[in-house]
């Protein structure tokens, strides 16, 4: 039987309150960083849309900000949902992600050139519960594709893109250019649905710090 | 015993050598001696019923099912009468024609120059027995539907005992008619008929007698009436018989028995006892093909990959209702793509999971063409199917949808992989092992499905730090003492010391620290313990 609460809960449902203050959004998932979550509506990552993470380097810590989520998605639903992670830049080191509290046997490596179409694929197949990209997107049409894939599915959908795309405007729920300084990682949200542009020091990143949780 | 009277038909016979004795003819009298009475007694315990189904027109028929490319052949219309020639024996002289071609007056033996001369617009096919074999295996995978016990009697009938499924199917009449237009949906044209032994079935079907006899009491009666040409015995044997006078087999059965078993063949008169019910006729079932094998020739060519996949799909058809009916799935399927002049392509699927959904094969084989080069236009397809996997084809997750998971992981692997090939899908895992380009390794990503593996890993993590990416490969840096990267690198932590492999060649003696670039990239680097005590970069800490 459904109850009116899992009818709101439909990812399709579209509903005038979300366009209003933090509180009133549907609860996001918890990056793991209490300071992130501070400034993203819903308390942490959307839970449905695209995000875009732009970066022009890849080390800074783009992985560790993710780590905490993808640690408690890799463990949730039963272990049903997987996690894929589309032309990955490098090999990703399955100890370490071991370290940060990732069961590794989730994990779905594609190597594919464009990203684009096995990302939608991963989206819509809805046997994921996070897909990460690293695609350069020339076009608009594929982006408004991926996001519309990504507002159905109840999948956490990110995108790695580089920093100078970020003048480009794109549907994503979410955009945060990272970047790196002495004192660590400081994250811009560029623009964020229902929320506000804001800019938060994280300092260095630990993800395998918050692997003790699982 | 005295004799009988038509004993002197058969001269210079020792009647105390004879095989049978005492018996006054062919025909077993009930309660008669003592072979009979073992015979009789022996019929009685069987309680069959067999259908036969024979195809009179089969070498047509096998034929233009393998042509059945439901278009009309260019430059031939389905109008013009036909006819087949055996290439074994020459191909000079016609063995089967069609309805046209017979009303022309051609023959089944005669020439095929006269066959020309009589119609000159004769279309000619070569004859085919794979695929005649093929026709009757098809007929009899049909007939498995309607019972389990099927026999293959090439080269042009079946037979079906069908005495447990009457009920079934609402009676003979019923289930006659329900049989014919099964076969008659593919396009053949048979000839049954029912009665309590295979031999008689076949011999009335054989005949086009389509009786429904189900009960022994009448068959031989209604036997005696046919001709001897129904049982195919040898020519030598039927031109003494017709010298004799004996014309149908109710003459034969008129005949001592003895005599006739030593003068003709004793298996003439096994084959009388069997088709009489007198004599037991046990038979060999068939058992179904445990792999499909389907051929479909398109005329004309295809060099469109995309009709190709189109053309493709009643063999696709074909296949699943091979499947269904075996409750399988297969995970492997090979297509081959017959070219007039070059090899053939092949183009081989692989299922991430056994499956006999006509839909999603026929995606993953578009899919699979929209990639492939074609050397040329193909003519035939062929398609062969792996080894059956038994398979529950509807078991899907009940609570599928309440998760909003709507495709299953192999099946995504499978769509995956279908476009980007198998190795650019995989799964990784943790290796209990101290150099760290050794400490992981890739896997199919299938076989971690599931619950099956139960190292998880979680008491395997590394006491130091380890970066999220690994290149392929240490990178050399440069500066000599102090490495560079993006400028000078500050060392965070570190040497964690590293000396193993010396066993197998791999042999890795490094220092490794974590360093941080002026741009705030974390490293993880390594110093070789040898003689040079090069720099490398070995990962990045995403």
């Amino acid at each position: 039987m459904s109850s009116i609460d899992d009818l709101l809960r439909h990812p399709g449902l579209w509903r005038a309150r979300e366009q209003g203050g933090a509180t009133s959004q549907p609860a996001g998932r918890s990056t793991g960083y209490a300071a992130l979550d501070r400034c993203l509506p819903g308390g942490g990552w959307p839970a449905q849309g695209l995000i875009e993470i732009l970066t022009d380097r890849h080390g800074v810590g783009e992985l560790g900000l993710l780590m905490p989520a993808l640690a408690a998605l890799s463990h949730e639903d039963h272990g049903e949902g997987w996690l894929a992670w589309v032309a990955p830049p490098y090999q990703p080191y399955a100890p370490a992600l071991v370290a940060c509290g990732i069961d590794v046997r989730r994990l779905l490596l594609v190597r594919a050139q464009p990203a684009e179409w096995a990302m939608e694929q991963a989206l819509r197949s809805g046997a994921c519960s996070a897909v990460l990209g690293w695609a350069e997107f020339r076009d608009r049409q594929g982006l408004r594709r991926l996001q519309l894939a990504a507002e159905q599915s109840r999948c956490m959908a990110v995108l790695f893109r580089r920093l100078a795309d970020g003048n480009e405007p794109s549907p994503a729920v979410l955009r945060i250019a990272l970047e790196s300084s002495r004192k660590g990682l400081v994250v811009h949200i560029v623009k964020s649905r229902g929320g506000q542009a804001a800019t938060v020091q994280l300092g260095w990143l630990d993800p395998a710090a918050h692997a003790v949780a699982h | 015993m005295p004799l009988p009277g038509k004993r002197r038909a058969v001269p210079g016979v020792q009647p105390s050598r004879a095989t049978v004795r005492g018996q006054p003819g062919l025909r077993p009298a009930p309660g008669g001696g003592r072979g009979a009475g073992k015979q009789a007694r022996a019929a009685a315990t069987s309680n069959e019923l067999w259908l036969a189904i024979h195809l009179p027109h089969y070498v047509l028929e096998s034929l233009r099912r393998r042509t059945a490319a439901a278009q009309p052949v260019a430059g031939h219309d389905p109008g013009t009468a036909t006819a087949v020639v055996d290439l074994e024996g020459g191909g000079k002289v016609v063995c089967a024609g069609d309805a046209a071609a017979v009303a022309a007056g051609v023959t089944r033996g005669m020439a095929l120059n006269s066959a020309l001369a009589l119609l000159p617009g004769l279309h000619v096919l070569a004859r085919d027995v794979q695929a005649e074999r093929a026709l009757l295996e098809a007929v009899a995978t049909r007939a498995i539907g309607f019972t389990p016990r099927v026999v293959l009697e090439p080269p042009d009938a079946v037979l079906l005992e069908v005495r447990g499924s009457l009920r079934l199917f609402g009676g003979v009449r019923r289930f006659i008619a329900q049989v014919r237009e099964r076969l008659q949906s593919l396009g053949l044209a048979p000839l049954l008929a029912l009665t309590p032994t295979p031999l008689a079935s076949l011999w009335f079907a054989r005949m086009g007698e389509e009786v429904a006899l189900r009960s022994r009491d009448g068959l031989a009666s209604r036997l005696a009436r046919l001709p001897l040409a129904c049982a195919r015995w040898p020519e030598q044997r039927l031109e003494p018989l017709a010298a004799m006078g004996v014309r149908t087999i109710g003459d034969c059965l008129k005949l001592p028995r003895d005599g006739f078993a030593r003068r003709f063949a004793p298996q003439m008169l096994r084959a009388l006892d069997r088709a009489t019910g007198c004599a037991p006729d046990p038979r060999v079932a068939f058992v179904p093909r445990q792999r499909y094998s389907g051929r479909r020739d398109l005329e004309p060519e295809i060099s469109d990959t995309e009709r190709l996949g189109r053309a493709a799909g009643p063999l696709v058809d074909e296949l699943c209702s091979f499947l269904d009916l075996r409750c399988c799935g297969v995970d492997v399927l090979d297509f081959s793509l017959l070219h007039r002049d070059v090899p053939p392509t092949r183009v081989c699927l692989r299922f991430a999971e056994p499956t006999a959904q006509a839909g999603r094969i026929a995606e993953l084989l578009r899919e699979r063409l929209a990639r492939t080069e074609l050397p040329g236009p193909v003519r035939a397809l062929r398609l062969r199917s792996g080894p059956l996997v038994a398979a529950n084809q509807q078991a899907g997750d009940l609570f599928a949808r309440a998760r909003g998971r709507s495709t299953s992981v192999p099946q995504l692997v499978e769509r995956l992989r279908a476009r980007l090939g198998t190795d650019a899908v995989y799964g990784i895992q943790v290796v209990p092992e101290h150099r760290p380009e050794s400490a992981w390794e890739k896997g199919d990503i299938l076989l971690f499905h599931g619950p099956t593996r139960a190292a998880d890993g979680k008491g395997e993590c590394p006491l130091f730090p380890r970066p999220l990416w690994l290149l392929a490969e240490p990178q050399p840096l440069d500066g000599g003492e102090h490495p560079h990267y993006e400028g000078r690198l500050e060392f965070e932590e570190g040497p964690e010391r590293i000396e193993s492999g010396w066993w197998d060649g791999r042999d890795v003696r490094r220092d490794y620290y974590v360093a941080r670039t002026a741009g705030g990239m974390r490293l993880w680097v390594f110093r070789e313990r040898r003689a040079e005590g090069r720099w490398f970069l070995h990962g990045v800490f995403g």
